[in-house]
């Protein structure tokens, strides 16, 4: 956290350094959110591009109530959401791109890794926006639930409840997939 | 499911996605003890984070975030940063506000002073607007017959003129 101070004070005092050492330390987080709800990397690289955009305009303005992060990740679900409405279409069902490797598969192994990681990537395609963003925030960033209702703009109930109904509707489709639990 | 059910797998849910504080863990043993229904509920969830955190995170092609950052810098240097933009940042500065207020003050005290004590305008003639006004459009109309009239007048008279003076005698 104090890093982060020390960043946006150094851009305050127009270090262009300091907003490129932003971009590296948020880059990926905010790409596998983007890349999460938006389903394509083509779109995740556009919407990455343009939150860094967004946040390098409205710095100055940044008040630092919310932590960086959390900022950062709220721009993101924001455009994120916008981007879903206009493009309105789900290309997520096609996302095979490969995820990170696990290291010690035989090759089979490392293919049925691959599909899984197809079949949920639709499963959660196939969520409502919100829930996707909060899916993403809280699965693959492991986001405290606090963090995501801030950036959620919404209670920690809310955020409680709404993964509860999404982990559900998550398993349905999982086994509707065939797939098994690991 | 009730209340109790749902408020207990909620926590869960939280437990299981991440991190629960361990007043927030109390209870949920115990009913899980009691609840068969919530029993198994617990354990699919479990089985399905364990397989969705499995999926594992998305990776990206080789040399994407170089090129994502060659991309990001250009647009940034294309994306010029407006004049009000940079203003406030300059003024975000205590010495240049101060500089900018201390300016301002100076200008608008020579503004004062220069409408104050400055050199008075010439007045317009007043006598000007008015003759204006009493030219009447007949006037203007019959002012080149008026000169005709002059020129006969003054063609025609010159003998008698001339004869007058005659009379007069020298």
């Amino acid at each position: 956290m104090i890093e982060d101070r020390a960043l946006l004070e150094a851009f305050r005092r127009g270090e262009a350094s300091a907003f490129s050492a932003l971009v590296i330390k948020y880059r990926e987080g905010v790409y596998r959110v983007a890349r999460r709800m938006l389903g394509s990397h083509e779109d995740a690289a556009d919407a990455t591009q343009e939150v860094f955009i967004r946040a390098h305009r409205a710095l100055p303005r940044f008040d630092g109530r919310s932590q960086l992060s959390t900022w950062l990740y709220r721009i993101t679900v924001n455009l994120c959401l916008d981007m879903r409405s206009r493009l309105a279409r789900l290309s997520v069902a096609d996302d095979d791109a490969p995820t990170e490797g696990v290291s010690g598969l035989t090759t089979e192994e490392q293919v049925e890794h691959r599909e899984i990681g197809r079949l949920v990537a639709r499963a959660i395609a196939a969520l409502p926006p919100r829930q996707r963003a909060m899916v993403a925030l809280r699965l693959y960033q492991d986001l405290p639930y606090q963090e995501i209702a801030r950036i959620m703009g919404c209670s920690e109930g809310t955020v409680k409840a709404t993964m509860f109904a999404a982990l559900r509707r998550l398993r349905g489709a999982l086994i509707q997939e065939g797939v098994r639990a690991p | 499911m009730s209340d109790r059910c749902r408020e207990v797998l909620e926590r869960l849910v939280e437990a299981t996605t991440g991190s629960l504080p361990p007043q927030g863990r109390e209870g949920i043993a115990e009913h899980l003890a009691v609840c068969e229904s919530c029993r198994d509920e617990a354990a699919a969830i479990e089985a399905s984070v364990a397989r969705l955190r499995q999926a594992g995170r998305f990776s990206v092609p080789p040399g994407f975030w170089e090129d994502f950052t060659d991309r990001l810098n250009a647009r940034l240097t294309a994306d010029r940063v407006p004049v009000a933009m940079r203003l406030r940042r300059w003024l975000a500065v205590p010495r240049h506000a101060w500089g900018t207020a201390a300016a301002i003050l100076v200008v608008a005290l020579a503004l004062s002073a220069a409408v104050r004590f400055g050199p008075v305008a010439s007045r317009p003639d007043p006598v000007l607007p008015n003759a204006r006004t009493l030219m009447t459009e007949s006037m203007t109309t019959t002012l080149p017959s008026l000169v005709e009239v002059l020129d006969t007048w003054r063609a025609g008279m010159t003998p008698e003129a001339d004869l007058a003076s005659d009379r007069r005698g020298p």
